[in-house]
């Protein structure tokens, strides 16, 4: 294969699987805005998303289309649990407490998922069968899904947000609490929702990356870390900067792997991750991370 | 019946009282002005007026409700709306999405009525109409504040609880600011206005409580207070 | 370190624990000895006391200095793959394996804690975790130095001064005994100089900055110690086990130390290691389960990970934290010895007569607001110098820049001579600067004494060195605000005028030549104000000590003031005695507002 065809196959590739990282890193950033919260089991909504597509679709037998709404409608569900469960009780205590709290509920989901599926990863077939061939490069057709599914929740994500009295109200509780409630905007009610939100969007990640990693009780972890990378480089909790730091993790990850070393190719976010924050903690698109007396 | 009363409220930060004991009372129709200097609990009155500290002892009455049990969506929904102190508006939202956020409390509103009134809010306070699409953090301090009282109108509340909106402004601006609370007060709209800027406050107000350190001091008619000895000490110190 | 108690002198209060405690401790390694016990159990027992010395470690950053460490499991592994490949690559003596291993393992520590100049929080939970990952992933794929997942095989047991200990139980009291050192060290940690600005910095890093505390060094010195322990315990767990692998090392590890130091009680050691055992037998425990429980077995690593979020909700200072709290219900402290304290010494050399402080140009702009806007003011020495002004004059904020919080943007701040205007609080602390806050910034969970030995410890303290020295100093200071009897009650305990008490006796502890104060009389009530301006002319009168403060309260500032600066929108509008300035028109003015009408 020539030079141009190799590059592009791995940046497709790498685009794909950092729309992976951006949407959960989408889900992870609004909790963060809305609560303050670093919710370390971001990732594991990714994995039970999976699991459940994998429980409807090849346990019971339903069709795609429906396991898929009912796995989107489960981690719906699960986001309220998540948010009455673990970060209602904590929500006054400081950071370290909902840091592991979360941690916790990390390591409950893994092991219930465990308990219940058993260790062997899963298959997970892809949307629609084969991909495109243009010249060259071959354009897996999971990766076309994924690309296409990201670029449409983002729009809905935007039109939402900027858009709706909806989208305006929970921007106003992610920016001043306090103040949304003297508006009359009912607070509790917008972090249930941004955890319902959050919650599908983990989901449609895990669903979407299925068929290209395998669904395993571990997937969630590795994919979560990168989304923190993301976020960080990104910008912390800045929205678009979650994305575009997802996209350009997936995309070096991609070409390190190819170009030095494929067994490190997890290492690389992580080195990315460290030098920001060393170089530049507030990243991309962040303010200043200063300290208050 | 007056509007709102407060009958002997009592109120805590953590472990210090900040309101020993505080009565008012505001009438349909008035301006009534809170004054003191920094700390003395104008704000924390305020505050748990809207809701937001609860009084250890003490009642709050609005319109013949007790309401000093309520949460704070509650109470904006009777018609009590708060500016808080520090104009607080929302940095990463328009100016115009600012003012809409501030129908919360209404339910929905159809478009065109929405439209309607933002356009009036914008006739009350045309020195922001040009910002309409700016992102809130770009405004400047004063334009900040005419947003903030601008969102809080639009709850079209009975009583608008103003907490030190002159605060850190230049005085031109201060002078603008308190030309339009005078307009706001001739559309009928009952205020408590809460000012370390006395001078200015009284010239607005048709009464006023000065506070010192958490108590009652002084009440009375600007005419009253203006010039009254008590009131710079309540200030500047110098009692006896 | 220190070596004396610093406790308020009193009455010993004997408790039957620490006999219990020193017998099982005896007991347990030497049963082996006595009565058989199987292999199974010994090797559970190794790996027990060989993991309770990292969850040490845990204790010691955590706990100590509240630092979130997610790579303790790295830190095991560095220890670990030190004596496992210096004695099976390199044939190196396991002693000098170990060495290397701890030694690397402290480097890394080191340097991961010193990521904390700029990042605290769940960026420094990111940094932990991400070393972790980073050390996983070349465990695993270095595979020319690492083995890779095969891992490293055929580790031998040390001698110790000729004894070889290839008996599981020798080597069991081995890792004992070690574990056994390590705990008292632990143990006694918080009672050293160091120990004490650990836990300023978990309690209140800003405030332990400021009175003098180098924070930073601390941090790093937590985060070094915290992974030498997992050197320590990973490298014996490698002689122990004879083989290691990649997965012992890896995240899921440094999230079941963090579950046992969290379930024990991660303040304390014996905590810690009461966590570590309970969660190393329960597994085996469980397998114990009659028939009916047995699908407890396949999910208690579930149950594991909802217990942290309970621990978490109900129980945050764990079992041990529960059991301390409950006996100490049956306690009462005994009475605080007053006698025979040393009057407190707060003279101040005046030799010269240049100004103590002295503001060239000060500016402090946060974007397009101008905070401070070109300030020049002087400060004589051994004055009270109040500054006042409406809200929002930068009166505060100019205090944090004197203070060294925030760096101004333009100008020079000179202190005694000392042009500090780049240093940091704590190396300002060291020039004699001493300061209160507004919002009180005591070290809530440590007693008063405690809290006032943390200000007698900064740099340059002109006092004799020595652990006896501070604890006079500090009794000292308590005795000069009235509180020496409240010396060992934990201050949050104390009523607020009361604490405001112990933070102004906690920034003279530190012997300071300028005391700033911030709103000292914020908060108190009227005979609480009476008291603070007797104790700011007692302050005043002839020691040479010079004080800044800012207050709202004009009738306290008017009484303990020498001169007085008024500022209004970060500019001085006017300087002179209190009589002056009080009833000038332009004070007046700025206060009560513009005179004229609105338009």
């Amino acid at each position: 294969m020539d030079a141009l065809a190799n590059n592009f196959q791995v940046l497709f590739q790498g685009l794909a699987l950092g729309s992976i990282y951006a949407l959960v890193a989408l889900g992870f950033v609004l909790i963060i805005r809305a609560t303050n919260v670093v919710n370390f089991a971001q990732g594991d909504f990714a994995m039970l998303g999976a699991y459940m597509m994998v429980a409807f679709l090849v346990s019971v037998g339903l069709p795609y289309w429906l396991s898929f709404l009912l796995a989107l409608v489960g981690m719906g569900v699960f986001g309220l649990v998540f948010n009455y469960g673990v970060y209602y009780p904590l929500r006054h205590r400081g950071f370290l407490p909902v840091i592991i709290s979360t941690l916790g509920a990390s390591i409950f989901l893994q092991n219930t998922v465990l308990a219940i599926f058993g260790a062997q990863p899963k298959r997970l077939d892809n949307v629609i069968a084969g991909g495109m061939q243009i010249g060259a490069v071959f354009l897996d057709s999971q990766y076309l899904v994924i690309l296409a599914v990201t670029m449409v929740m983002v729009a809905f994500q935007f039109f939402l947000f900027e858009h709706t009295m909806l989208g305006k109200k929970l921007q106003a509780t992610s920016q001043d609490k306090d103040m949304a409630r003297l508006l009359g905007i009912p607070v509790a009610l917008m972090i249930a929702i941004t955890f319902v939100y959050s919650s599908a969007l983990g989901g449609l990640a895990g669903v979407l990356v299925g068929p290209v990693l395998f669904v395993s009780i571990g997937m969630g972890s590795i994919i979560a870390l990168k989304a923190f990378a993301a976020t960080i480089i990104g910008g912390f909790g800045d929205v678009k900067g979650a994305i575009v730091g997802g996209l350009f993790i997936g995309v070096i990850e991609s070409f390190a792997a190819f170009y030095i070393s494929v067994p490190y190719k997890d290492a690389y976010a992580f080195l990315m991750l460290f030098l920001v924050l060393v170089l530049r903690p507030q990243g991309f698109f962040g303010e200043r991370v200063a300290e208050k007396a | 019946m007056p509007l709102l009363e407060l009958k002997s409220v009592a109120s805590y930060y953590g472990s210090v009282q900040a309101l020993k004991g505080v009565s008012l009372r505001v009438e349909q129709g008035e301006v009534v002005t809170l004054l003191g200097a920094n700390g003395a609990g104008k704000s924390t009155t305020l505050r748990t007026i809207s809701g937001l500290l609860r009084p250890a002892s003490g009642e709050i009455w609005f319109e013949g409700q007790p309401i000093h049990e309520m949460a704070p969506e509650k109470i904006v929904r009777l018609g009590i709306s708060h500016v808080p102190e520090g104009r607080r508006i929302f940095p990463g939202l328009t100016v115009r999405e600012n003012i809409m956020l501030g129908t919360s409390s209404r339910g929905r509103l159809p478009k065109k009525q929405m439209d309607a009134e933002v356009a009036q809010m914008f006739d009350i306070f045309p020195v922001i109409k040009p910002f309409e699409d700016a992102l809130g953090w770009t405004l400047s301090g004063g334009q900040q504040q005419m947003l903030a009282v601008a969102r809080g109108l639009m709850a079209k509340p009975k009583l608008l609880l103003l907490d030190e909106p002159s605060l850190g402004l230049a005085p031109v601006i201060v002078q603008q600011l308190f030309a339009t609370i005078r307009v706001i007060h001739a559309r009928g709209t009952t205020i408590l206005l809460v000012e370390q800027n006395a001078n200015m406050a009284l010239s607005v107000a048709h009464r006023g409580y000065v506070l010192e350190t958490g108590e009652m001091k002084v009440e009375g008619s600007p005419k009253e207070l203006l010039g009254n000895e008590e009131v710079r000490a309540a200030y500047l110190g110098g009692h006896g | 370190m220190r070596t004396q108690s610093l406790e308020a002198p009193r009455a010993r209060h004997v408790s039957p624990w620490p006999f219990i405690l020193f017998a099982i401790a005896v007991a347990v390694p030497l049963l082996p000895y006595y009565t058989h016990v199987s292999h199974f159990v010994l090797s559970m027992f190794m790996q027990a006391t060989t993991y309770a010395i990292a969850v040490l470690g845990m204790v010691v950053v955590l706990g100590y200095t509240g630092q979130i460490n997610l790579a303790q499991a790295a830190f095991f592994g560095f220890g670990a793959y030190g004596v496992a490949l210096g004695t099976v690559a390199h044939g190196m003596s396991f002693w000098l394996s170990l060495a290397i291993g701890i030694g690397i393992a402290g480097l890394a520590g080191g340097i991961l804690g010193m990521t904390t100049l700029r990042l605290g929080g769940h960026y420094l939970a990111m940094i932990t975790i991400s070393f972790q990952q980073i050390f996983d992933l070349v465990a695993v794929n270095w595979i020319g130095v690492t083995r890779g997942p095969d891992g490293v095989a055929g580790i031998a047991r040390p001698s110790l001064f000729g004894y070889e200990l290839s008996d599981d139980r020798a080597y069991l009291l081995l890792c004992s005994l070690v574990l056994y050192a390590m705990m008292a060290a632990v143990w006694y940690l918080p009672r050293t100089r160091l120990g004490r600005a650990m836990r300023g910095v978990r309690e209140n890093e800003l405030a332990a900055e400021v009175v003098g505390v180098h924070t930073l060094r601390t941090k790093i010195i937590a985060f070094t110690l915290s992974a030498a322990l997992g050197g320590v315990g990973g490298g014996l767990y490698a002689g122990g086990f004879a083989y290691i692998s990649p997965d012992n090392f890896n995240f899921q590890r440094a999230v079941e130390f963090l579950s046992m130091v969290l379930l024990g009680g991660v303040q304390s050691p014996f905590g810690g290691a009461l966590g570590t055992t309970l969660l190393i037998l329960l597994p085996e425990w469980l397998k114990e389960m009659p028939p009916s429980l047995q699908f407890i077995k396949d999910v208690y690593l579930a149950i594991y990970g909802l217990a942290v979020i309970l621990i978490m909700v109900f129980m945050p200072e764990g079992i041990w934290g529960l059991l301390r709290n409950s006996w100490m219900k049956f306690r009462t402290a005994p009475p605080v010895d007053t006698s025979g304290i040393t009057p407190l010494n707060l003279d101040i050399a005046v030799t010269e007569t240049t100004p103590l402080l002295k503001l060239e140009g000060l500016q402090k702009y946060f974007g397009g607001l101008h905070a401070v806007d070109g300030i020049d003011l002087e400060v004589a020495r051994g004055t009270v110098h109040a500054l006042i002004g409406p809200n929002g004059s930068g009166k505060t904020t100019m205090l944090n820049v004197v203070n060294g919080i925030y760096k101004p943007t333009g100008g020079h701040i000179i202190i005694d001579g000392n042009d500090v205007t780049l240093k940091s609080p704590h190396e300002r602390a060291a020039h004699g600067l001493g300061r209160t806050f507004q919002n009180i910034r005591l070290f809530p969970s440590m007693s008063a004494l405690e809290n006032v030995i943390v200000g007698a410890q900064r740099d340059n303290n002109p006092i004799e060195p020595g652990a006896k020295a501070l604890r006079e100093r500090a009794m000292s200071a308590l005795q000069f605000v009235g509180l020496a009897d409240k010396a060992d009650t934990i201050v949050r305990s104390l009523p607020y005028g009361h604490q405001r008490l112990v933070e102004i006796a906690r920034a003279l502890a530190g012997h300071p030549k300028l005391l700033l104060l911030d709103e000292p009389a914020a908060g108190l009530n009227q005979t609480e104000k009476m008291n603070l301006v007797e104790l700011l002319k007692k302050l005043r009168s002839g020691h040479g000590l010079t004080i800044f403060l800012i207050d709202h309260d004009m009738g306290l500032v008017e009484k303990v003031s020498d001169r007085i600066t008024v500022l209004n929108f970060g500019k001085k509008i006017a300087e002179g005695t209190p009589q002056e300035v009080l009833r000038h028109p332009d004070v007046i003015a700025a206060y009560l507002g513009d005179g004229s009408a609105a338009a």
